[in-house]
């Protein structure tokens, strides 16, 4: 089980089946909700996440292929695309620290 | 324990099948923006189309025979091994295109990763023992002979028993039609999706049969039975409306991105929290595919994302009405059936009630 602190959070990928759709626009999103931390967020297919994320986000029915995918990463899965609280406990450690695991 | 064993079963089958379809997927959907262009093109310029243009419409043809099928193997290809397998698997995908007469996405499909993922287990094999500054000519002369190759064995070989297996699927779609019994794919398709296997489903298998339905017809129903966005929509509106106090907050957003952006994965999330839901998808879907059955309602191109603007935009000429009354009447039993399921409301209103009863007797 991977952890990282929420303040060494430097790179969020959010990753989809294609990467087209639902993870771009969480990806414009989260970019506005994270501007201010010096947080980069990306969006990918799931199968082809960049090995130097540092935090994946995806759905919770993907999580799996995420975590074969990048095993050393930290895989978070959230179950809405909207308003699940995934996100607001992801901005709040990296707005105010604390550990983030999957 | 037993449970959890087929449970953890179940869910390695489940991230295989998705890693296939998503592959599979991978190969059209980056390009979709030609197909669009195929599809506008399509629809405006042939002789029944919105402004009949016989030069113009000299590029349909060449568009789905031959630059289609190579995007696809070029991006198959490049899925396995990079530019170098997009290469190959681009000059492979020319033997199938030449073989048939059918346009060869099926076939684009198989040997454009096949072709990469011979060159990547050729190049392990030779690039260590290439002598230093011989690497350019070893690449590129084993790149054209296997690329060559495989062209000649899809010419020959490929391409043939893909063009059966092609016409199997094909005529096993038009058997549906034909014995009306096309609603029962809904079936599959709608627990599929909520797998998230709606873009393996659409652009792997519905997508090229689609496409060679509308070289023969001019139109595909296999292409709306995906992409209507009439059963998510009845979903969402049965949720906006008698859901939990949380889908009820999202709903209205997600309708939006949901119809208008074409985002379907938005409601999933709204069905595998209710699981009973997936009856309404069905159902919408089965009465949604129905009446483009009965309607005979076809589209010219995939619409993708599934917005309703991107159906409307590859709608043939005549059949908007057709499309549109398929869109509502899914929306219509889905939303019914959905709000049936949830009480109209009244479980969700109870356990509210419920709930402050105890938050006050708490109080005090």
């Amino acid at each position: 089980m991977a952890t990282i602190e929420g303040s060494a959070v430097k790179k969020v990928v959010v990753a989809c089946d294609a990467g087209m759709g639902s993870s771009v626009l969480l990806t414009t999103q989260l970019k506005k909700t994270l501007a201010p931390y010096d947080v980069t967020v990306e969006h990918s297919p799931v199968d082809r996440v960049p090995d130097d994320a540092d935090l994946v986000l995806c759905h919770s029915g993907l999580v799996a292929r995420a975590r074969t995918r990048v095993p050393d990463t930290v895989v978070i899965g959230f179950q809405m695309f909207l308003g699940d609280p995934v996100f607001t406990k992801v901005e709040a450690a990296i707005r105010d620290g604390g550990t983030l695991g999957d | 324990m037993s449970t959890q064993q087929s449970e953890s079963r179940f869910a390695s089958v489940r991230s295989g099948v998705q890693r296939f379809g998503g592959f599979l997927a991978g190969m059209v959907m980056p390009n979709i923006g030609a197909f669009i262009a195929w599809g506008l093109i399509t629809a405006l310029f042939i002789p029944d189309g919105w402004w009949p243009n016989e030069h113009l419409a000299q590029l349909v043809d060449p568009m789905i025979a031959y630059l289609l099928p190579l995007l696809i193997g070029y991006t198959g290809g490049h899925l396995v091994y990079d530019k170098r397998g997009g290469v190959v698997g681009a000059i492979a995908t020319i033997g199938v295109i030449v073989s048939a007469d059918i346009p060869m996405f099926l076939g684009a499909m198989v040997v454009g990763p096949l072709a990469a993922y011979l060159m990547k287990q050729f190049d392990r094999v030779a690039q260590p023992r290439t002598p230093s500054g011989f690497e350019m000519l070893v690449n590129n002369f084993s790149a054209g002979i296997l690329g060559g190759v495989m062209a000649g064995l899809g010419l020959y070989a490929i391409g043939p028993i893909v063009t059966t297996v092609a016409g199997w699927l094909g005529s096993g779609v038009q058997f549906l039609i034909d014995m009306s019994l096309l609603p029962l794919v809904s079936l599959i398709v709608e627990p599929a999706k909520i797998l998230f296997l709606n873009n393996a489903i659409n652009h792997g298998v519905l997508g090229p049969l689609g496409v060679a339905r509308v070289a023969e017809q001019g139109k595909a129903i296999e292409f709306l039975v995906e992409t209507s966005p009439g059963p998510g929509l009845g979903i969402l509106l049965a949720c906006m409306l008698f859901g939990p106090k949380l889908s009820r907050a999202t709903a209205p957003g997600a309708i939006v991105i949901h119809f208008l952006g074409g985002i379907h994965e938005i409601y999933f999330p709204y069905i595998l929290a209710q699981p009973k839901l997936l009856l309404a998808v069905i159902g919408g879907g089965m009465s949604g595919v129905t009446t483009f059955m009965l309607l005979d309602a076809g589209l010219v191109a995939t619409p993708a994302p599934g917005s309703i603007i991107a159906l409307m935009a590859v709608t043939p000429r005549g059949d908007h009405i057709a499309v549109l009354a398929g869109v509502v009447v899914g929306t219509v039993f889905s939303f019914l059936i959905a709000s049936a399921l949830l009480g109209f409301g009244r479980a969700e209103r109870k356990a509210e009630r419920e709930a402050a009863a105890s938050a006050k007797a708490k109080d005090s």
